[in-house]
């Protein structure tokens, strides 16, 4: 062997070397990045929140020979699927057009009978109601369906049917109808329609309607009666609209009112007048139509300007002090952005509150809740009707010539969006604006409310309260252990105070729900007098301690006080527990729950903050205690001993230079501390009534963002809007609590960098 | 100077006590939520004694027979103080003759008391827990022998033995014989999904094949739980005018005892008995009844997978922030970015867990490997992912722990073996490694003890309320990627039955016994975990210090 060879490395060694030096940079790198990638993985879900619309390029259609370009089509809708748009022309023949063979055309003489002079489509029932010239209404449903040939290809076919025509208003001879509306549920029918057209004034008629029984089964609806309501309408008519549950009749005017006549039974009121546009030059009003549900009706008006006006029940302050409400009635409760000019067509969404509106060649998306403009474009032609498909997947326009334009729609969230997400938001029924979480509902035109701002602030008031709770005890145990304590027993009493941090929240939890909110329910004010004495009990001793002989004060050495402390805390709580009772007859009128509910107005429950509080206490206390014991240690042996040796006592010595020069250990404490109460979640799902509830009422519940995660995600489907919006609840999370670490760690070095100047 | 009498009294004494009274309620509220767990836990087990009481005076007085659960106090809103009603719960069994196993009786109505004497009150496996006096049983083939003669205890022990065999056997039948081959079977009709048109017929002979063999089965199974038949004890249960006569079959007992004639030695072994079936047994009664041991075997599994891929990555991870990347600003950041990456709500993770690893990895993994499944097989919660989700979160623990212990290592160690002539990886594997062994387990054993106690994030990624399997059993499925270990099943979890009992309970009287004592084993398990993780850190420091140099 070569004296080289002998002092060469063993090319094993060198290969393992270099090898192992890659695998750790690699491998250390990944880690730390796939531990960093939760946050942008967590964002990039929530982030389609705040995307509005995108509409793809428009399929142009161009008009075909059987509709007459020159004649305006009445009517027009699309299918389900968006493959087959129709046409109603004003003889009452339907043409279907093919979404995907732009040259074919199906038309459908379903023989109404007469011509077609008012038409309202109702694209979530799939129907037509037709007014004629002779004064009927007929209702017409599509019947589109979806048929499957045998290599597995989907076909849309339509077979329109003609399921009813009744004639309105005929008294005094046929007059054609000018406007139209009806609206069905499983409670009852309603039909209104304008009549006029031929000179004389215009009629506003409404038809009930009754089932009449059959032998054997089934029934055949049949009109009930014919109601003259032209006396209730203020001004000239000229529109009429029939609610979905065909409980009102809404009638616009030409000098701007609108009339809201209310039915019950076959009797029909004004319920109210309303001017919406009032305060404007002109007042007329250009345009209303319903979004979904028909409990808000957009108004256009001539210069553009567009609001909404909801129904809901505004609360009366009576003389005698209590609030009452009156009937539900149409105010308004928002505006949407303003329109270049009327409007001049407008479809309303099956599935969520947008609606389409256009205005010369420009065609604008709202969201009827949140007001929001979802998309804006401009489509370069005059625009004659627009439908929404009834997935929300797809835009249809008309043009003048009869010839349609498919648009493509991506909308998946409509409902979000920053100011839906953050903003007080107007939502249907309410009486004011309000910020809200509520996610699922029973009917089927529930909107959800996903407001984040009642969750952050449930998530601050738990943690509020756990602090309040917390850091007293916390500090006066961290100060006691470090500063006064003797030195033996800090090597059990700090493991000991630890375990407690080593509960799992869940058991927690669960001690809350069944134990101590029982516990607590009709004890607030042995609980009260706990909080009371206890504090006073032990400063009361102390400064009894320190009046004594000087041969009695040596019985407990410094050091020692703990232990004293411990018999005087039990016998201390179960005084005031005992004397609760005697408080509470004497303050709080025998019953503090009543006597909250009484004297402040607030709610309380059972399961409340306060027992959030105290059981989340025990998760923070000993992260507070540990790390601000630690800070407080920590600080040099040498400025301890010169306070002691200029006279200063030890109470002094610990405030006075101690606890400052510490300060910024105890702050990073309590952010860490701060920082698991943000993010405990089972304590307060157990703990709490999990309401989003906006007031900081200590008696009574809470939803913390990381509740709701815990109780909602399991059930929101993937890539829905609840499901990214409880994603968006968690960057929130993430986001407070690696701030506040973020904060309390760097004001722990920068205490290290200040013990070494020291 | 020192004898004079010292009239000045130092500042602040009272503060000083103010803050004793601090640590004091500290230590008391430890104290206190351990022995609130401990005694509930414990108490569970216990023999407690069957108890007659009769409220009310003269002719409308009745009878209650039960243990007594709880004293409360009870007092509606609106009432004062002194209006409070003291009543004790009393556990009266018996839900199905008298419709809920649980009654309140209001303390001053009680005009007498006494022990029920020969009283039994019997575990069974549907319908509840019974409490009624013995009168007879009957064994096929022998006279019935009275509740009074001798004999009487060993006959109905012996009847019991012999129904659970039996009952075992028949289970062990339906359970892994025929459930195995329900599982071939759903495989088969899997296949004949997938097959082409013309080749369904040979499948759908094979799947009938199975079909026979598991009816077969069946039969066989039904057969020797038949064999139970005939083996009965008849008991009276309720008091005084209420009392009937009733038989069960000695195959649906659990287990019996009689409270109220066992000796102290007596109630110690029941209590063993009782303590040890509940950590053994599975579950019954919606979880209210039975044991919690598919928790116990989900918990472990799932801590012990969690742990295996924690520490290897933390540790690398941990080795090239210490030992290999440049420390400057950069490193610095993502220091402390990990530090508090250990204080982000493990809920996040959860959803992390559900969003990345359920919704992405699963349906990648579904798409490579188990394609034209119906159903998801990965892409669904499971203990793989929960696993991955609560080792995500642990990591930032490990990687601290490694990091202090290996940075603890003195600069002179490192030196001298570079000095000697060992390459860098050398350096680490033979030096400094080993002297951080104790850093990085005690960082592993903070994990698990973590992991263990995680409830919220389990939720998203794959814990249930009930399992009839476990993740880990000799069966090798269709659906495994590593043989033997179900990685994509659903499993149980004792945090999150805590929850799921004490909280999702319809009853939350009958479940709060079990709650308590599945919370006892819990924490038991976590403080230990916490302090073997201590201790272990003690020993190994002694050890390594005495082997340097």
């Amino acid at each position: 062997m070569s004296a080289e060879a002998r002092y060469t490395t063993s090319r094993l060694t060198l290969w393992v070397d270099g090898f192992m030096t890659r695998f750790i940079r690699v491998g250390g790198v990944a880690v730390i990045a796939a531990v960093f990638l939760i946050m942008i993985f967590i964002a990039a879900v929530a982030l389609p929140l705040f995307r509005g619309a995108t509409v793809g390029t428009p399929v142009h259609l161009p008009a075909v020979a059987g509709v007459e370009p020159a004649e305006a089509p009445m009517a027009f809708g699309i299918d389900e699927w968006g493959e087959m748009p129709f046409l109603l022309d004003r003889a009452g023949r339907l043409h279907f057009r093919s979404a995907t063979a732009p040259g074919m055309v199906r038309t459908v003489d379903p023989q109404l009978g007469a011509s077609v002079t008012s038409v309202v489509w109702q694209s979530y029932a799939q129907r037509l109601v037709i007014g004629t010239g002779d004064g009927r209404l007929v209702l017409l449903e599509t019947g589109y369906a979806p048929a499957f040939a045998d290599d597995g290809s989907r076909r849309i076919t339509a077979r329109p049917e003609q399921v009813g025509s009744f004639p309105i208003g005929q008294g005094h001879g046929a007059r054609p109808i000018i406007s139209i509306g009806y609206g069905e549920n499983d409670q009852g029918k309603l039909a209104a329609a304008l009549l006029g057209g031929d000179g004389k004034a215009p009629e506003v008629h409404a038809l009930t309607f009754t089932r009449k029984r059959k032998l054997g089964g089934g029934g055949a609806t049949v009109v009930d009666q014919d109601h003259d309501l032209t006396a209730l309408v203020k001004g000239t008519p000229t529109k009429v609209m029939v609610d979905d549950d065909a409980e009102s009749v809404l009638v616009l005017s030409k000098e701007g009112d609108l009339s809201y006549i209310f039915r019950d039974g076959n009797a029909f009121t004004l319920r109210q007048h309303v001017r919406p546009f009032a305060d404007l030059a002109d007042p007329t009003i250009s345009s209303v139509e319903y979004v979904l549900g028909d409990v808000t009706v957009v108004l256009g008006h001539p210069s553009g300007v567009t609001r909404k006006f909801s129904l809901f029940s505004r609360p009366v302050t009576r003389p005698d002090g209590t609030i009452d409400h009156e009937p539900r009635m149409f105010w308004q409760t928002g505006e949407f952005d303003e329109l270049p000019g009327p409007a001049t067509a407008f479809h309303a969404a099956a599935s969520n509150k947008s609606y389409a509106v256009a205005s010369g060649s420009t065609l604008s998306l709202r969201h009827g809740t949140s007001t929001a403009t979802r998309w804006e474009g401009d489509l370069g032609f005059p625009i004659a009707g627009v439908a929404i498909g009834s997935k929300y997947d797809r835009l249809v326009v008309l043009d003048r010539q009869a010839g349609l334009h498919l648009l493509p729609l991506h909308d998946p969230h409509p409902e979000s969006g920053l100011k839906a997400l953050f903003g007080k938001v107007w939502y249907e029924g309410q009486s004011e604006p309000i910020w809200d979480w509520q996610s699922t509902g029973g009917t089927d035109d529930f909107e959800p409310k996903l407001s984040m701002v009642p969750l952050i602030f449930g998530t601050l008031k738990a943690t509020i309260y756990a602090m309040l709770i917390a850091v007293p005890i916390a500090l006066l145990a961290a100060i006691y252990t470090s500063e006064f304590m003797h030195p033996r027993f800090k090597g059990v009493i700090k493991p000991t105070m630890e375990i407690m941090a080593a509960l799992p929240s869940v058991v927690l939890g669960f001690l809350a729900a069944l134990l101590v909110a029982r516990l607590f329910d009709d004890r607030i004010p042995s609980i009260l007098c706990a909080l009371v004495l206890v504090p006073a009990v032990a400063m009361a001793i102390g400064a009894w301690w320190g009046h004594l002989p000087r041969n009695l004060r040596v019985l407990v050495k410094p050091g020692y006080e703990v232990f004293v402390m411990l018999p005087v805390l039990v016998v201390t709580v179960w005084v005031a527990w005992s004397i609760g009772p005697v408080v509470e007859s004497v303050l709080f009128a025998g019953d503090f729950r009543a006597w909250w509910r009484n004297s402040t107005g607030l709610s309380y429950e059972q399961r409340n903050s306060l027992v959030v509080g105290v059981m989340m206490g025990f998760a923070i206390i000993p992260i507070i205690y540990t790390i601000a014991e630690d800070a407080l240690s920590n600080v040099p042996k040498a400025l301890r001993s010169g306070s002691l040796a200029l006279g200063g006592s030890r109470w002094q010595t610990a405030m006075r230079v101690v606890v400052p020069t510490a300060s910024a250990g105890i702050f990073s404490a309590l952010m860490i501390g701060f920082g698991r109460a943000v993010g405990e979640t089972m304590i307060v799902v157990m703990a709490t009534g999990n309401t989003a509830i906006m007031d900081f009422n200590i008696f009574n519940g809470m939803r913390t963002l990381s509740a709701n995660i815990a109780t909602e995600l399991p059930e929101a489907p993937q890539g829905g809007t609840l499901y990214r919006t409880l994603f968006l609840g968690a960057i929130i999370l993430f986001a407070m609590t690696f701030l506040i670490n973020t904060v309390a760690e760097v004001m722990r070095q920068r205490l290290r960098e200040k013990y070494k100047t020291v | 100077m020192t004898n004079a009498p010292d009239n000045r009294r130092p500042r602040g004494e009272a503060q000083v006590w103010l803050t004793a009274m601090g640590l004091a309620v500290g230590i008391a509220m430890v104290s206190s939520l351990i022995g609130v767990i401990l005694w509930n836990g414990l108490t569970v087990f216990w023999p407690k004694s069957v108890q007659e009481w009769t409220v009310g005076s003269g002719s409308d007085n009745r009878q209650v027979i039960g243990q007594v659960v709880d004293v409360r106090t009870n007092r509606p809103v609106g009432a004062a103080a002194t209006a409070a009603v003291t009543e004790l719960q009393v556990f009266t069994a018996n839900k199905q003759y008298l419709g809920q196993p649980f009654g309140f009786i209001p303390a001053a109505d009680i005009t007498a008391v006494r022990d029920v004497p020969g009283v039994l009150v019997i575990e069974r496996w549907k319908n509840g827990t019974l409490i009624g006096t013995p009168q007879a049983v009957s064994l096929p083939g022998a006279q019935p022998l009275s509740a009074t003669a001798p004999g009487f205890a060993g006959a109905v022990a012996a009847g019991i033995e012999r129904c659970t065999a039996w009952r075992a056997e028949g289970e062990h039948l339906r359970k892994h014989e025929i459930g195995a081959l329900a599982r071939r079977q759903e495989q088969i009709r899997l296949d004949l999904l997938r097959a082409p048109a013309g080749a369904t017929a040979a499948i759908k002979s094979r799947f009938d094949g199975f079909q026979a063999e598991i009816e077969r089965l069946t039969a066989q199974a039904v057969e020797i739980e038949g064999r139970m038949k005939g083996h009965e004890l008849a008991l009276t249960i309720g008091a005084g005018a209420q009392a009937r006569m009733i038989t069960i079959g000695l195959g649906e007992v659990v287990d019996l005892h009689a409270p109220n004639e066992l000796s102290l030695v007596g109630k110690t072994g029941v209590f063993i008995g009782r303590l040890w079936s509940f950590l053994t047994a599975d579950p019954r009664e919606v979880n209210t009844e039975g044991g919690i041991w598919p928790a116990i075997v989900g918990t472990f599994t799932m801590t012990l997978m969690m742990s295996l891929a924690v520490v290897p990555f933390g540790v690398v991870a941990a080795l090239y922030l210490r030992e290999y990347a440049r420390q400057g600003p950069v490193v610095r950041f993502v220091r402390i970015s990990v530090n508090n990456l250990a204080g982000v709500p493990s809920i996040v993770f959860g959803v992390f867990g559900l969003g990345f690893f359920v919704y992405v990895m699963g349906a990648s993994v579904d798409w490579l490997f188990f394609p034209g499944y119906d159903k998801p097989v990965f892409r669904t919660g499971g203990i793989l992912w929960a696993a991955a989700t609560l080792a995500l979160m642990t990591v930032p623990v490990v990687i601290v722990a490694t990091e202090e212990a290996v940075s603890a290592v003195p600069r002179g160690m490192r030196e001298g073996s570079l000095a000697c002539g060992a390459s860098k990886w050398q350096t680490i594997q033979r030096i400094v490694l080993p002297a951080a062994v104790p850093g990085i387990i005690t960082g592993a054993i903070l994990a698990m003890a973590r992991g263990a106690g995680e409830v919220a994030p389990l939720m998203m990624v794959g814990v249930i309320k009930f399992a009839t399997e476990l993740p880990l059993d000799g069966e090798w499925l269709e659906t495994d990627l590593v043989p033997f270990v179900h990685l994509n099943q659903k499993f149980m979890h004792l945090g999150f039955h805590i929850y799921d009992l004490g909280f999702q309970s319809p009853d939350s009287d009958a479940a709060r016994p079990m709650v308590f004592a599945t919370t006892l084993f819990l924490i038991l398990l976590v403080l230990v975990l916490n302090l073997g993780a201590i201790l272990l850190r003690e020993r190994l420091r002694r050890k390594f210090q005495s082997s340097t140099f």
